[in-house]
């Protein structure tokens, strides 16, 4: 019989050891959302389960101008907190939209970054926030942009022996929108998410941040759809071009959940809305 | 490798055996015989097996089992009050809220978890916080009913 490790640790130097010591036979368990069906379902056969719930990183504090996530704070946490209402609203709303209430008891932003699926709830607002992520190893901690993270479906930079131990969210300039489009209103996973920041001046968008989720391998940033809004006169013309240029940027595929066709169609759409929201426009 | 595994069940202090991927839906099922939590998906998408956990809702069969050492587990088996049903139980019966009742008990363990933390939810506070628990029976508008009558202190 296959003989599994358990481990609980108390603190994040200790959990770093094991990491260091088990590498890629760890298998890093927060709240368990995404990990746990894949267990039940013999998908993954973990060696050594590295239970970080006891580490105290269920938080939400601003630091130095910052806004600073302990990787296991719950999404419910994040839905309700007055610190992330106040910094990162669509970050709240992303998180109020993300599962059941038995799922946001316990599924978690470090887990959300981790999971690193294409169509993370979570991340999108991330990206569109600046967000950072904090990475702690044997050999010290790491702090780098989020949108540096992923290189494709469930797979990150982060190496075996690290552990992610906060979100960083600088003071954001201007306003974010997130908007998420499912198969239905509840407890769904995103056929497309979007997110957007925009600092405006009058009609002139002074910046701009525009993401996609379950659009691309990874949620992406969409540069070239940034570029064409920044710095001009925001009109409902200019707002739809925008929309076009970001889905083009996107390799979306056919799934269980949607098709690419409605996939860029429903994306569109999203970006178009979200823009204006942000711009305080109405659409 | 077996663990001790020691944590609060329905107001008792429990010690059991178990591994380090069992759910706690499988300790308290195979290992317990606490069979109110069902397994429904596995997945976490069904509700069937909603107990609470320190006071919120959780999926036994997303909880893997060692990690609730310490904590408090209510299930349905510990909602009676004596030999009295619980109010959400004689509110589910009287207004019918299931046919099959495969899903009552994680219905009624949100349904709890939610009055807990808001004693008058509107309508659609309800719908929300319940969008987690599946009938496939339909029940869901009696569902909604029971909890209003609980709410409006009907029991």
């Amino acid at each position: 019989m296959r003989e599994v490790s358990y481990f609980a640790p108390a603190q994040v130097g200790e959990a770093v050891k094991l990491l260091a010591q088990y590498g890629a036979k760890a298998t890093v368990l927060a709240g368990g959302t995404d990990l746990l069906p894949k267990i039940n379902h013999y998908e993954v056969k973990p060696e050594v389960v590295l239970y970080i719930g006891g580490l105290g990183l269920n938080y939400v504090r601003e630091e130095d101008g910052k806004l600073v996530i302990g990787a296991a704070t719950t999404t419910a946490k994040l839905a309700s907190d007055a610190l992330v209402a106040k910094w990162a609203s669509a970050l709240a709303e992303a998180a109020r939209l993300s599962g059941s209430s038995a799922i946001q008891t316990a599924a978690t932003i470090g887990g959300n970054v981790a999971n690193a699926s294409p169509g993370a709830d979570l991340v999108v607002p991330l990206l569109a926030l600046d967000a950072q992520v904090r990475l702690v190893g044997a050999g010290g901690g790491r702090v780098l942009p989020l949108k540096d993270f992923f290189v494709g479906p469930h797979a990150t930079v982060r190496k075996p022996d690290e552990l992610i131990t906060e979100i960083h969210i600088p003071k954001p300039a201007g306003k974010a929108v997130f908007l998420k489009l499912g198969r239905r209103k509840a407890q769904t996973l995103a056929v497309v998410n979007a997110a957007a920041r925009l600092v405006m001046d009058g009609a002139v968008c002074k910046d701009v941040r525009i993401v996609l989720g379950s659009m691309a391998p990874t949620p992406l940033r969409c540069a070239k759809a940034e570029a064409l809004i920044k710095g001009k006169a925001l009109s409902k013309a200019l707002i739809e071009q925008c929309a076009a240029a970001a889905v083009a940027e996107c390799s979306p595929i056919t799934d269980q959940r949607a098709s690419e066709w409605y996939r860029k169609n429903a994306a569109a759409a999203l970006v178009a809305r979200a823009v204006a929201q942000a711009a305080g426009i109405e659409s | 490798m077996k663990h001790i595994l020691s944590f609060t069940l329905n107001g008792a202090a429990v010690d059991v055996l178990a591994t380090p991927t069992e759910t706690l839906l499988d300790v308290l099922r195979e290992k317990l015989g606490v069979t109110g939590p069902k397994r429904g998906c596995d997945d976490g998408e069904c509700g069937a097996c909603t107990v609470l956990l320190d006071g919120d809702p959780a999926r036994s069969c997303l909880t893997l089992a060692l990690t609730v050492a310490g904590k408090e587990v209510l299930t349905v088996e510990g909602l009676m009050q004596g030999a009295a049903l619980h109010p959400l139980q004689k509110a589910f019966h009287e207004h019918g809220a299931f046919q099959c009742g495969f899903c009552t008990s994680g219905m009624l363990m949100s349904a709890k978890a939610l009055l807990d933390k808001n004693p008058h939810p509107s309508r659609e506070q309800i719908r929300a916080y319940m969008s987690g628990n599946m009938c496939r029976c339909g029940s869901y508008e009696e569902v909604i009913e029971a909890i209003q009558a609980v709410a409006a202190g009907e029991y």
